[in-house]
């Protein structure tokens, strides 16, 4: 069956992007962050991009005098306050204020490496960097924490739930696959054990507060914890992954692969992975009581009364070898 | 000689779902043949084709017209608004308080505001905000003269402005006068600074004993570049719908970035129409990030059992992906949103609340665009509360914002003069009394009868006993007008103290909706007595509630 040969209407299915190749990814940095990096830069992976600071302050020094010194500029000098006398610190330039500069500093931290090789496209002093990598990604819906590196696992299938017990030392340095949903106490035991980071298709306010905290306290130690990332693919409510999102994840499993922020995703650069080719007309239920199956598109249905006397445009799918049902339009997704 | 165009296609392209109506001129005169929305990033030329294809089926001889060839539909001419997701403005300021009058007036306007002050920020963090990436103006005031708490941050503020734009070229900026005259924002400046000085320009006064803070959000408003933004256009066309239809018309839209209220008059003695109101985007359905406060506000309005996790849940769905869930319980969750947006609106423009109620009350946006009439004549009645009587229309295809980037006002008139019957649907007459007090405490009818309703319509009579705290949804078609009189046992306020009120009105899907409930609305503190009200009220409002 070709394209041509599906019911109409199938092109108002919003598309979903599986995978994307040459994406620009953002690394967000503080004032008081020293880039290590120049616009232009080749970088392999590990390469260090940063140098990220615990403990951010300002101090005020005498620094740099006259008109050359900019904002924004990294300088090393002596602190003007009185209980840093003999000590030397240094700092990003902030600015300068009845005769005296502020300045960005902290203790130094774990540097900022780089996930995959690439290109630096533009630094940013106090505000970030940004990375030009080939590999490919595969595009989630947000990014707690991170950039992590670790090999793919799959611990659960797409609709699975992984609990507590079933997280061990086993996957230190892992990143794992953990189904539809996790809860906060199986995260806190991942980051214990030395996980480097988890793909989940749903994470709760509840989850995401506690995943934040954790992350704030371990950042604030004085021993730093190895980095940590979750990738959310689908959002807040917990559903099964998508098909063609599970086979790119079940064909990684093994392989080095990084979880980075901005954009959300999950990066790879073997390229004979791909998003496999979906059946003709493959549509998925995004929401309602349907969440979550996968069917074939049976055309358009025009406007339907659904419940609650809410009147919606929809499409018809077929779920197995049962009659077409109606489900609302923006319900659906396909993969493009 | 060019032929004018037959066809038009109306797009309006907002940041959840993309609308597209289909107009036709039959005899002079533009009709609406249709409109169909998707979630954005459905290609409009896919929603303009099954446009066309249904009307074809519909009318054949009419789908023969030349412009309605399937070759012919990428030639269409294309009206089309484009909502931007909205910029963040960082708002500085030396103290709280002088942030805090600030940022009242940023939140009237078309920005994402976050604020620091340099009591609850250091200069590192101050510095980060205005560094992000997301930030592309700032603002940053002290009141004129500098009260004495300010004094002391003066030099740092200018410091941190000077900074900011020697590190940021593409930065515009807001600085206050007082700021401008020290000499640590001159040193930072330098004498060659970069970027287009005319980013940098004053910020008008607000505080002290001089401004009323119009100034600044003209200003803040001139800084947004976005002429095809259909929110913006909605005060055109309130105001070209006030003088096409010589009604005190407002306007009410809640949507994905944002919200916007006017209220526009038509002009007295050859004057043109004039307008208040404001554009907000803490009146969009759902924010960026839902916080507490946001959490609480929609559970206010929500006759659902979630806690306020889900409830974040939910609302960071509805954030990411706000076209799906539009149904059952989604549909209730997104109406309650739409309430809490609609409640935050009201509260950024008490000088629209405090004019007299609009004859004609017209709500836009995706939040409202498939919901049930009654529904949404009830979140209004819940949210705009206003004595007197007014007539709802709902823009269901999504046509005003388009139609108000038109700059031509007359051009615009025109279009309007022809569409207001096809594009506005009627919902009916939403009639609220004040004074009225609350409903009984034992939550059944009062042992007599509060006020007593007599509707009288296409040579029918309806007699109804109305209680305190009530409100009654009377059927009221389409097209039919009738008129309504309320005899109350005391006296209520109704633009004036008295007992008995007569007003006309005129039908629509959702009827005439009688509110005798407080004005403002007092609902009870726990959150179970209030869901209970709430659910009272919406089981009239809900068709075939399945809950």
């Amino acid at each position: 069956m070709t394209t041509d040969t599906l019911p109409p209407g199938f092109e108002l299915v919003r598309p979903r992007q599986v995978t994307v190749r040459g994406l620009e990814a953002w690394f967000s940095m503080q004032p008081g962050e020293q880039a290590l990096v120049s616009p232009g830069e080749a970088v392999v992976r590990g390469a260090p991009l940063a140098e990220r600071r615990r403990d951010l302050r300002t101090e005020v020094a005498s620094g740099p005098g006259g008109s050359e010194t900019q904002p924004g500029t990294w300088w090393a000098g002596r602190p003007a306050r009185r209980g840093a006398i003999g000590r030397i610190g240094q700092g990003e330039l902030l600015f300068r204020s009845g005769g005296r500069w502020r300045v960005a500093t902290g203790e130094l931290g774990d540097p900022l490496t780089a996930p995959f090789s690439g290109m630096i496209g533009t630094v940013a002093p106090g505000a970030g960097l940004s990375l030009r990598m080939e590999a490919q990604a595969l595009v989630g819906a947000d990014a707690l924490g991170g950039p992590t590196v670790g090999k793919i696992h799959v611990l659960a299938a797409r609709d699975g739930h992984v609990r507590t017990s079933e997280i061990d030392v086993g996957g230190a340095g892992a990143i794992l696959v953990v189904g539809a949903t996790i809860d906060a106490e199986a995260i806190t035991r991942a980051r214990a054990v030395g996980v480097r980071g988890m793909i989940v298709a749903g994470l709760g306010a509840k989850e995401r507060r506690e995943v934040i905290a954790s992350e704030r306290r371990a950042r604030s130690g004085v021993h730093d914890l190895p980095p940590f990332a979750i990738l959310v693919l689908e959002g807040a409510l917990g559903r099964p992954i998508a098909t063609p999102v599970m086979a790119v994840l079940t064909a990684l499993e093994g392989q080095m692969a990084a979880i980075i922020p901005e954009p959300a995703c999950l990066i790879f650069d073997d390229d004979r992975i791909a998003a496999p080719a979906q059946p003709r007309g493959l549509v998925r239920v995004t929401a309602g009581p349907l969440a979550g199956l996968e069917g074939q598109w049976a055309g358009l249905a025009g406007l339907y009364r659904f419940a609650g006397g809410v009147v919606l445009e929809a499409g018809l799918i077929r779920l197995g070898g049962r009659q077409p049902l109606p489900v609302p339009l923006g319900d659906l997704e396909r993969f493009a | 000689m060019t032929r004018a165009p037959e066809t038009l296609a109306v797009i309006d392209a907002g940041g959840a779902t993309t609308s597209v109506s289909l107009l036709v001129r039959i005899a002079g005169h533009w009709r609406l043949m249709g409109s169909l929305a998707g979630p954005t990033g459905t290609p409009e030329s896919a929603l303009l084709a099954v446009l066309v294809g249904r009307l074809r089926d519909a009318d054949p001889e009419l789908g023969k017209h030349p412009e309605l060839r399937d070759t012919a539909l990428d030639g269409m001419p294309r009206l089309a608004a484009r909502s931007q997701p909205p910029e963040t403005l960082a708002v500085i300021g030396a103290t709280r308080r002088t942030v805090d009058e600030l940022s009242i007036h940023a939140h009237r306007t078309g920005w994402r505001v976050v604020t620091a002050s340099t009591e609850t920020h250091d200069p590192r963090e101050m510095t980060e905000l205005v560094l992000r990436r997301d930030v592309s103006a700032v603002l940053i005031g002290v009141s004129d003269p500098p009260g004495a708490d300010e004094r002391a941050a003066l030099d740092d503020l200018a410091a941190l402005a000077g900074a900011a734009a020697r590190r940021r070229p593409e930065l515009r900026l807001l600085l206050s006068g007082a700021l401008r005259a020290r000499r640590s924002w001159l040193d930072a400046l330098g004498d060659d600074p970069p970027g287009d000085p005319a980013r940098i320009t004053a910020a008008p006064i607000i505080a002290g004993r001089r401004g009323t803070g119009d100034d600044l959000r003209v200003a803040l408003d001139r800084l947004i570049d976005a002429p095809d933004d259909g929110r913006r256009g909605l005060r055109a066309t309130a105001e070209s719908l006030a003088e096409l239809l010589d009604l005190r018309t407002e306007v009410l839209d809640v949507g994905f970035h944002g919200g916007a209220r006017f209220l526009a008059e038509p002009g007295v003695g050859g004057a043109g129409p004039t307008s208040s109101g404001v554009i907000s985007t803490d009146g969009g359905l759902a924010p960026v990030e839902p916080d507490d406060e946001i959490v609480d506000s929609v559970l206010a309005w929500s006759t659902g059992s979630l806690d306020r996790h889900r409830m974040s849940d939910r609302l960071r769905e509805l954030r990411r992906r706000p076209w799906i869930d539009g149904t059952g319980e989604g549909a209730r969750l997104r109406l309650a949103a739409a309430s809490a947006a609609l409640a935050r609106m009201a509260s950024l423009t008490p000088e629209v609340d405090a004019l007299a109620s609009p004859d004609l009350t017209v709500v836009c946006g995706g939040a409202f665009a498939t919901a049930p009439p009654q529904a949404v004549a009830l979140a209004v009645a819940d949210t705009i509360r206003r004595v007197g009587t007014t007539q709802l229309v709902r823009d269901h295809a999504r046509l005003l914002g388009p139609i108000g980037t038109i700059e031509d006002p007359a051009e615009r008139r025109l279009l309007l003069a022809d569409l207001a019957r096809d594009g506005l649907v009627p919902l009916g007459t939403l009639v609220i009394a004040g004074g009225a007090g609350a409903k009984p405490a034992t939550g059944g009818r009062a042992k007599t009868p509060y006020a007593h309703l007599s509707l009288e319509s296409v040579g029918a009579t309806v007699e109804r006993d109305l209680n305190a705290g009530e409100v009654a949804f009377l059927d009221l078609p389409p097209g039919v007008a009738g008129e309504a009189r309320l005899e109350f046992g005391r006296t209520i306020r109704f633009g004036r103290r008295t007992r008995r009120v007569a007003v006309s009105a005129t039908g629509g899907l959702a009827g005439l909706v009688i509110d005798l409930r407080d004005v403002p609305l007092h609902l009870p503190e726990r959150r179970d007595r209030r869901r209970t009200r709430l659910a009272d009220w919406s089981t009239q409002a809900w068709p075939r509630d399945e809950r």
